[in-house]
């Protein structure tokens, strides 16, 4: 076939943006009426076609108007960048999946290609931007979100039969997004848990192309299935080939951390970091892993750079400034420590991230030879868990703890370990945290017993429900699942677990308002502590079919 | 890479020498960069307005806009190849339509192939898809293009097709060749580069690099030079698995 260079036919020219909403985000007032008027010659309306020159800017249009299109540059001068405006719209949910968002850069960057995935935009564009180059990727953009426009609706309702489904009947017809679509199918297995399903598929893919995300995705199953040894050795491989793919810098990370290989963990942490310095996230995860090795400095940086970073961006946490506020602390500064609980206190307003804030807060004035005020924040912190509804996450009861530990009231300390240990008795890495507190209290030998036996008496009793449904005893298996749950309210398993004997039960003896309820109950509190795990949302689907026959 | 060392250094009297050339380097080629952009936008803006064409300096504006791409083009395989040097480059593979690919690559070109009278054919089938890097195989067809343009009589053939399992992508002209020095060292296009030798270097090494970079169970993508092909000139000959 061929083609005629200036023939003006191209698919790119028939691009109609009439009736669309566009925004352009661009400090340079040259950039924005190029853009402009490219977008007008693809038919956008001039008065329909907004304009900003920073992130503020941009963020207050985007609350105002519901955009089609936005065109953004990633650097906008002081404020937020074009990422951190992205990732704000999507968080505050100010644009839809049906908004295109084009990335525009001076050159391709790490951060570029492998950012958190959810906040990618739908395609970068490199400067210099001819009007050629800006249609031919509106037109590749714009017919992309038209494929996955119903499959990316299904997800977005959680309905993941339907969404595996389109992509089926995409794939059959559909050659121009097929690897994009392959990929699709494959995020889904993975997020519903048909793990052997998603390995045939990926094992499929990856014997016609050496795709890495297609590797990675297979770590995560090896991940899942407890494999460690397995998984480290395909991204270890994985990462040497693609060096700058951080994706997968950052599941070997987590790998090497479950597998307590710290130093390890921290190594690949740091390479990551020094080949793509601005995350958010990766920042954080290397301040944690830095203070677990007790390297204080490294840890204060990467904490204050974490930080900082995220003070423009919808993905800074508060373990940021509480890790900060800990290695100022342990680095001899309390006053910094401090301080960064005050901004802290001024971010986040939660009553969880108050008590974890208070907890710090008290080994603060403890390092700094204060006990008194410890003394007192300690006692504050165990009337508050003790008469209200505040329950703070792991890594926030494991700090009480340690205060509590230190403090004197070793008794509630113990409560509150044995309490995490029977929430998460499968967790290798709570346990061993666990265990180190123990140890500074000077009570090695007796934690180690405390430990086995609260794990064993939580495995023993996890599963009694699943037995006995299964033996067809439904009445017993219920009462058995409500009282693991009593036990341990926290415990993803025995939370799922109950979820799935109420709704066997009710499958088998019809369903009624209040069990429905409760499963329903059960369900949301597991997904609160560990979101979108495969059998939630394989257990919401039956729910739901439950509640659709009454 | 840039021949600058990276490690900190400290002299005789004993006060460090903190500077990094390469850094310097960089973050100017980076500058210079959002300005030839701008150059490029502004000329591209000019040029397509209605009246241009009726400048008594339209032929100027235009071979200026096509020095301005040329410029830019070197920038960014500069960095690129700075990038992959410190192994940060972000190479990411994609599955691309060679049709579209090939459309909005050449028509970058359309108006200097009018300016030099020019006839360009692009063979693809419209079905032919492959996966690589965009970005990086759009500058080695643009390059290729560059030079076929400035060594052209009248006509240039671009080709893309599957053959044994990897995509063939053909430059071809009617000028007169490649100079025998370049094709002796085929095969090994990296060795052939002569600093000295005239702007075939760093076009050539940026070419022979991405191909290399490009790689699926163990066989790599390549780079050949040779004369001859359908219009019995240079033909820039570039394989990926």
């Amino acid at each position: 076939m061929n083609i005629n260079p200036l023939d003006t036919s191209t698919p790119a020219a028939e691009l109609n943006f009439s009736g669309k909403n566009v925004l352009i985000v661009d400090n340079y007032m040259e950039m924005r009426s190029i853009f402009r008027d490219i977008l007008s010659s693809c038919g956008a309306e001039v008065k329909k076609i907004h304009m900003a020159t920073n992130g503020n800017e941009a963020i207050a249009w985007l609350k105002k108007v519901a955009f089609d299109i936005v065109l953004c540059d990633l650097i906008l001068g002081n404020g937020k960048n074009g990422q951190q405006v992205l990732e704000e719209a999507k968080h505050q949910s100010l644009i839809g999946p049906a908004c295109l968002w084009i990335m525009i850069t001076a050159e391709k960057t790490t951060e570029a290609v492998t950012g958190a995935a959810e906040y990618q935009p739908d395609a970068y564009l490199l400067k210099p931007v001819t009007e050629a180059s800006l249609r031919s990727r509106l037109a590749k953009t714009w017919a992309k979100k038209e494929a996955f426009a119903e499959i990316h609706k299904a997800m977005k309702q959680q309905d993941y039969a339907k969404a595996m489904s389109l992509c089926d009947q995409r794939l059959a017809c559909d050659k121009a997004h097929a690897a994009d679509l392959l990929r699709t199918k494959c995020d889904l297995l993975l997020v519903t848990g048909e793990y052997d399903r998603a390995k045939q598929v990926l094992e499929g893919i990856l014997a016609e192309r050496d795709f890495p995300w297609a590797k990675a995705a297979l770590a995560k199953i090896l991940l899942k299935k407890n494999d460690l040894d397995a998984a480290k050795c395909l991204l270890e491989e994985t990462a040497e080939a693609n060096p700058a793919y951080l994706e997968v810098q950052d599941l070997l990370a987590q790998t090497l951390q479950v597998m307590g290989d710290l130093a390890g963990a921290g190594n690949v942490l740091e390479r990551a970091v020094k080949l793509s310095p601005n995350s958010v996230i990766r920042q954080k995860n290397l301040g944690q892993v830095s203070m677990k090795l007790g390297k204080m400095e490294d840890a204060e940086r990467a904490f204050r750079k974490s930080v900082s970073l995220g003070e423009n961006s919808a993905l800074r946490t508060a373990d940021a400034y509480l890790g900060l506020a800990k290695a100022c602390s342990a680095n001899k500064n309390s006053e910094q420590a401090l301080k960064v609980l005050g901004q802290l206190k001024k971010n986040f307003a939660t009553d969880e991230v108050r008590v974890k804030a208070l907890a710090v807060e008290g080994m603060i004035h403890q390092q700094s030879g204060n006990s008194e005020k410890a003394k007192q924040i300690a006692g504050e912190i165990g009337q508050s868990i003790g008469d209200s509804n505040v329950h703070p996450d792991s890594e926030g009861a494991l700090e009480i703890a340690r205060l509590l530990m230190i403090t004197g009231d070793k008794e509630k300390a113990i409560q509150l370990l044995q309490r995490e240990i029977k929430n998460n008795p499968e967790s290798a890495a709570l346990l061993r945290d666990v265990a180190e507190i123990f140890d500074q209290a000077g009570m090695g030998e007796e934690g180690s017993r405390l430990i086995e036996t609260s794990r064993q008496e939580a495995m023993l009793i996890m599963n009694r429900g699943v037995l006995l449904i299964s033996k067809g005893q439904y009445e017993e298996a219920l009462s058995a699942m409500r009282d693991a749950y009593a036990v341990m309210p926290a415990n993803i398993r025995v939370l799922l677990n109950l979820a799935h004997v109420i709704i066997t039960y009710m499958q088998k003896n019809g369903a009624t308002s209040e069990l429905i309820d409760e499963a329903r109950h059960s369900l949301q509190t597991a997904n609160e502590l560990s979101p979108g795990e495969p059998r939630f949302i394989r257990l919401t689907a039956a729910l739901n079919e439950l509640t659709a026959l009454r | 890479m840039l021949g600058v060392s990276n490690k900190q250094q400290t002299n005789a009297t004993n006060i460090p020498v903190v500077f990094n050339m390469a850094n310097f380097l960089v973050s100017s080629v980076h500058d210079m960069k959002n300005s030839v952009s701008m150059l490029i936008c502004g000329l591209d803006k000019v040029l397509t307005s209605a009246e241009a064409v009726h400048l008594s300096t339209h032929a100027e504006l235009v071979q200026m806009n096509h020095e301005a791409k040329r410029i830019n083009n070197r920038l960014i395989q500069l960095l690129t190849l700075y990038k992959l040097g410190q192994k940060i480059y972000p190479f990411d593979p994609q599955s691309i339509c060679l049709d579209d690919f090939l459309r909005t690559t050449v028509a970058q070109y359309a108006q200097l192939l009018k300016f030099h009278g020019i006839h360009l054919e692009v063979h693809v089938h419209p079905d032919l898809y492959w996966y690589f890097d965009e970005d990086l195989i759009s500058g080695v067809i643009g390059n290729a293009l560059n030079n076929a343009v400035r060594h052209a009589h009248h006509h240039i053939v671009i080709s893309a097709s599957e053959c044994e399992g990897k995509l063939t992508l053909r430059v071809e002209d009617d000028g007169d060749g490649y100079p025998v020095e370049l094709l002796e060292g085929n095969g090994n296009v990296m060795q052939s580069v002569n600093f000295h030798g005239g702007s075939t270097g760093l076009g050539l090494y940026f070419s022979a690099m991405v191909a290399h970079m490009h790689r699926n169970h163990g066989s790599r993508g390549e780079l050949h030079l040779e004369n001859g092909g359908s219009l019995q000139g240079a033909c820039f000959v570039l394989h990926l698995p």
